[in-house]
């Protein structure tokens, strides 16, 4: 599936939403509404073979994608950028498993991050200034999707 | 995804243009390495080893550094164990490895007298958070000094409670963090730069009315967290890491210099050495490996293993599962193409040996130790330290002027 050819019928908004809220891997877009306002970012909304991907995108050059089932259930999140982001509010519910996990010692020191469980998969890779990862809950991904469309 | 793809497209074309006559060096064995002696002005001893008590670390490379109370000499303490890091920006201590009661360093201020600064720091595997606090540093072995240094004291007491917005797993403790401090001699001049000027950026610089209530802050340049070799009187435009080389087998310590300066003395001439321009805003560099061109490379001592894609090469089988550690039955040798946003190219020999078998030596050093690189886009290209063995590995400044270069870059 190719996400980038939607792209042409993007629709751009801007934060209006002040709800603070921990929203994301789990949630519904009203928790990616929160998001935006969260950081204060620009919200592009995509869709394709069901599945629609908010893209927000802050003034600093981090960009974050949240994938939405047919459902309207957030089964993943992709970010890169500048900085490292919120985790707790990305992962949602997800993430005291991800903590849990990450704890464990792990090759890739500081740099690099993988959790593949049943239930969650992390990837986080990079240093200061460049940061990029993706989560996802493979019980929730549509089965016409590809998980290497998260990215 | 679609910067990517316009970075691919400008891969493409530098490639062709490299392919067509562009430079490349630093194929066939490597150049008989020169390194500096440790001594002033500008040369500090490194040692790879197991890391401080508590810590079996593996590809670390270690300095020692002495952390004043501001204009008071009689309250100092040195710090061993310290991780060279050219991955990130400034200096760290473990409040674990400091004695705040006999070096009680004065924290900064977010220009409120009685509101104190902290920093969340963040990694790809967790954060650090501690307080800002001032130190006169030196170098014990070079004698470099620096006054008033912006110093994060991770895991400080005095700021038991971790913003809800720092998200874990925290690193705070010596054996969570692998070291007893790091010192951030990355291309960066400062760590979170102007984006935390205009912005509290989400999980980086707090202002804390009380110890408890520390709220997302902008933070100005002087107040980040700063490259400790940008406020050194002179050899502050960047850094050379000099590592002997290890063999196939690993060794148990390895010693070399951490050079400060590039162009500036006798000592650290840019010479022969390939210039490898850095995305200005990201560090990266580009590193075509097997016909791919990986867009999110570095070269990093802060990584203990090369981390790339090459699923010819097998992972381990041991746990945890999945190990993502490369086991070929066999050491195999690898090349890739690094290439900067200039047109200079570089050609990275390196080794992959069963990262099972350089375990059980329990040696701390290894050049052919490699890993699977987790980066999404599939991208990600990671020469750590295990390249620095046996290279002389530059790393300069952004804006700065190293040679005849301005950072930020990589050469070797």
């Amino acid at each position: 599936m190719k996400l980038t050819g939607a792209l042409l019928s993007s629709i751009v908004l801007t934060a209006a939403v002040a709800t603070p809220a921990f929203a994301a891997l789990g949630g519904d877009s009203a928790t990616v509404q929160a998001d935006v306002a969260r950081m204060k970012g620009a919200l592009r909304i995509t869709s394709s073979a069901g599945v629609t991907v908010h893209e927000i995108t802050t003034s600093y050059g981090t960009v974050v994608r949240e994938y939405l089932t047919p459902g309207d259930k957030v089964f993943a999140v992709s970010w890169h950028g500048p900085v490292n982001l919120d985790l707790r509010q990305m992962l949602g519910d997800y993430y005291t498993q991800y903590e849990q996990a990450a704890s464990m010692p792990h090759p890739g020191g500081h740099r690099h991050l993988a959790i593949e469980q049943p239930g969650l998969v992390v990837q986080v890779s990079g240093r200061m200034r460049a940061f990029v990862g993706r989560a996802w809950v493979p019980g929730l991904v549509p089965q016409n999707f590809s998980v290497n469309d998260i990215n | 995804m679609r910067n990517l793809i316009a970075l691919s497209l400008i891969q493409v074309t530098f490639l062709a243009a490299c392919g067509g006559g562009g430079y490349t060096s630093g194929g066939g064995p490597p150049p008989s390495q020169n390194i500096a002696t440790p001594g002033p002005p500008n040369v500090e001893t490194i040692t790879v080893d197991m890391g401080p008590s508590g810590v079996s670390a593996v590809n670390t490379a270690y300095v020692s550094i002495q952390i004043c109370v501001p204009n008071n000499p009689a309250m100092c303490q040195t710090i061993d164990h310290v991780e060279v890091d050219t991955g990130s920006t400034g200096l760290r201590i473990l409040a674990g490895a400091l004695n705040l009661t006999n070096v009680p360093l004065p924290q900064e201020t977010n220009g409120t007298p009685t509101v104190f600064m902290t920093e969340c720091l963040r990694f790809a595997d967790g954060s650090s958070y501690g307080s800002l606090r001032f130190a006169d540093i030196t170098l014990p072995v070079s004698m470099k000094t620096a006054s008033s240094v912006v110093v994060q004291v991770i895991g400080d007491p005095l700021y038991p409670t971790v913003p809800s917005t720092c998200p874990g797993p925290a690193e705070n403790t010596v054996t969570a963090f692998g070291a007893n401090g790091i010192l951030g001699v990355g291309p960066f001049a400062q760590d979170c730069g102007s984006a935390c000027v205009a912005t509290a950026q989400p999980s980086t610089y707090y202002s804390c009315p009380s110890t408890s209530t520390c709220g997302a802050s902008t933070a100005t340049l002087a107040q980040q967290v700063a490259n400790p070799v940008t406020l050194f009187s002179s050899d502050n435009n960047g850094v050379i890491v000099e590592l002997r080389p290890v063999g196939s087998a690993g060794a148990a310590t390895v010693t070399g210099s951490l050079v400060f300066g590039i162009g500036t003395q006798s000592n650290n001439a840019l010479g022969s050495a390939t210039v490898l321009q850095e995305d200005t805003f990201s560090g990266l560099i580009t590193a075509t490996y097997k016909g791919t061109a990986y867009s999110h490379g570095f070269i990093d001592s802060g990584s203990n293993g090369n981390f790339f894609t090459d699923s010819s090469i097998k992972t381990c089988t041991t746990p945890p599962s999945p190990n993502p550690w490369y086991c070929p039955s066999a050491e195999v040798s690898e090349t890739a193409t690094l290439q900067g946003t200039n047109a200079m190219m570089l050609t990275a020999n390196f080794s992959v040996a069963n990262a099972d078998g350089l375990f059980n030596t329990g040696y701390t050093a290894f050049s052919n130790l490699g890993g699977t690189n987790p980066d999404p886009t599939g991208m990600g290209f990671d020469l750590g330290l295990p390249f620095f063995f046996g290279r002389n590995v530059y790393t300069a400044i952004e804006n700065a002027t190293a040679g005849s270069y301005v950072g930020p870059y990589f050469a070797y």
